[in-house]
């Protein structure tokens, strides 16, 4: 269990982070999203005391991470896949790391294995692409199997295959009752995968939910409706109030009844019904709608 | 502090410019012993100008120890490894240890593996030459020997701090080679001419340079810093430059 309280971080007159509070449960993926510049990454480098807050913190089952003695054994985190020495090889890289909290030499060989690095493990990390350094991060926090687990942006830089795999390993660690917490801007990958949301914008805390409730709060829904007497109940549903968006010939979206309704009215006019339907938008178009306002930068459309 | 240790070990030995740096900093004395032990005249050395010659050459393998030492740091900073680092050791005074540590002692066991390597060869060229040199003529003048193994050490100390306070490789490596080349050369010019010749004398790099000196009388009489004396100023310079880099490392952002 992860508890955030009070967290609050400086830069100049600027809050990065301000009064931030969160807790991220254990036995599920705790996806942390927010626009670019809202806090993310300030907040996981407090959180892991590797920039000093101005107030509040962060405890793991009750400890500051500061306290932790051999910390990869309780956290693994990975913070940017950038920060290997390009020199070193991956192996020598993780070699350095498991050292430092008494981890043997065969768990780095295992690590290795298990993030499929083991055949370049003796190349330098220059060599390496982004996603494999990506994998190289992950074996980095895997190396003491802790029991909760901090990414910031994994699937920068993987391919399918890659973001697939990181996904498999994140739902593997949660079921294994592990707390995992990981931020990403791939909003259909954190749909995949996260369970609960926390969401934060300017610093400050938005949301905190499951990802059902958060899409049913912020996003759209509407009832798809097909039809060969389309049009006939277009009319009934437009004399009701409702907003009706035509599709094609035979479908239409429905906003504002239910699919219940619908399906009363079509019932009523002897309209027979090919679909009907409950469609709800995305994580993408909610967590929109959630941060609009909160951007930090934002962009104009081209024309 | 063990596994720190050992971690910051595993760091050292496997950035290949370390190793090259060391290449560099050991071949070259040894090649100049070489060199000269085999050209000059075998009669025109004995031990002591063999130790003399090792020792002086020696100056460069300190320094370039002390840009290891910065690089270790600084290079941290640069790389970003230092989030891993301290991510895996939170206490930061531990890892400040461990580094400073392992710089001064991997400085300290160079340079006097180096000097040994030197003076055995050399003296072993000119003898097979046909000349006389060997670890008896030393007998007035080992003291060097120690100063030269400190010196390397303090200069690492001193390395591992401008690394922390200055976080930038190419910036700390300046500040370390130019400060002893160009910067107190003239701030000891500018209180020569104020006449304050005995505040030059405890200049860093000047007192610390008391540490190898081999006493020929030249200094003069009214020098105030003898060998061990100077070398504690150096000392001391060494140890509150890596205090104030330990300090603002304790409190900075990583």
């Amino acid at each position: 269990m992860i508890s955030v309280r009070g967290l609050s971080k400086r830069f100049g007159a600027k809050y990065a982070v301000a009064d931030l509070s969160f807790d991220v449960a254990p036995g599920r993926v705790t996806g942390f999203l927010g626009p670019n510049g809202s806090g993310k990454s300030t907040t996981m480098r407090c959180m892991l005391g590797l920039d000093r807050p101005d107030a509040g913190g962060a405890t793991f089952d009750g400890v500051p991470y500061g306290q932790l003695d051999r910390p990869l054994h309780q956290v693994g985190a990975l913070l940017d896949a950038g920060y290997v020495h390009p020199g070193r090889t991956g192996r020598n890289h993780l070699r350095w790391l498991a050292a430092s909290n008494g981890l043997p030499v065969s768990r780095v060989d295992e690590c290795l294995a298990v993030v499929g690095l083991a055949q370049v493990a003796a190349k330098r990390v220059r060599t390496y692409s982004l996603g494999m350094k990506q994998r190289l991060g992950l074996a980095g926090v895997l190396l003491g199997d802790p029991h909760t687990v901090i990414l910031d942006e994994p699937a920068n830089g993987l391919d399918p295959e890659g973001i697939r795999w990181i996904r498999d390993v994140l739902v593997h660690l949660a079921g294994q009752g592990k707390t995992v917490l990981v931020s990403s801007h791939l909003l259909s990958e954190m749909a995949l995968m996260a369970n609960s949301l926390v969401v934060i914008g300017k610093g400050q805390l938005i949301e905190q939910c499951t990802v059902d409730d958060f899409v049913g709060r912020y996003g759209d829904h509407w009832v798809r409706v097909r039809s060969p007497r389309v049009r006939t109940l277009v009319e009934a549903l437009t004399a009701g109030g409702a907003s009706v968006s035509p599709i094609d010939d035979v479908t239409v979206d429905v906003r504002g009844p239910t699919a219940a309704q619908v399906g009363e009215l079509a019932a009523r006019y002897q309209v027979t019904l090919h679909e009907l339907s409950t469609q709800t938008g995305s994580l993408e178009d909610a967590f929109l709608k959630a941060t609009a306002g909160v951007q930090e930068y934002s962009a104009e459309v081209l024309r | 502090m063990i596994d720190t240790l050992r971690s910051e070990w595993i760091k050292f030995r496997t950035v290949p410019m370390n190793v090259v740096l060391l290449g560099i900093g050991a071949g070259l004395p040894f090649l100049i012993t070489l060199l000269t032990t085999l050209l000059i005249d075998a009669d025109d050395m004995d031990g002591q100008d063999v130790l003399e010659l090792a020792v002086g050459s020696s100056l460069i393998t300190a320094m370039l120890l002390g840009v290891i030492a910065v690089a270790g740091v600084a290079g941290e900073f640069g790389f970003g490894t230092i989030r891993p680092t301290f991510a895996a050791t939170p206490r930061r005074m531990r890892v400040v240890g461990a580094k400073v540590v392992l710089s001064v002692g991997v400085a300290a066991v160079v340079q006097f593996v180096l000097i040994a390597v030197c003076f055995a060869i050399g003296s072993a060229l000119i003898t097979s030459r046909g000349g006389s040199a060997g670890w008896a003529d030393t007998s007035g003048s080992r003291e060097p020997i120690v100063g030269i193994v400190l010196f390397a050490a303090i200069v690492s100390l001193i390395g591992v701090g401008i690394g922390l306070l200055v976080r930038s490789t190419p910036g700390a490596v300046a500040i370390l080679i130019l400060w002893p080349l160009i910067a107190e050369g003239l701030i000891a010019t500018l209180l020569f001419v104020a006449r304050l010749d005995t505040v030059a004398e405890f200049l860093p790099f000047q007192a610390g340079n008391r540490l190898w000196f081999f006493d020929d009388g030249s200094l003069g009489e009214d020098v105030v810093l003898g060998r061990w004396t100077g070398g504690l100023v150096f000392l001391v310079a060494g140890a509150v430059v890596v205090w104030l880099g330990a300090l603002v490392t304790s409190k900075r952002d990583a």
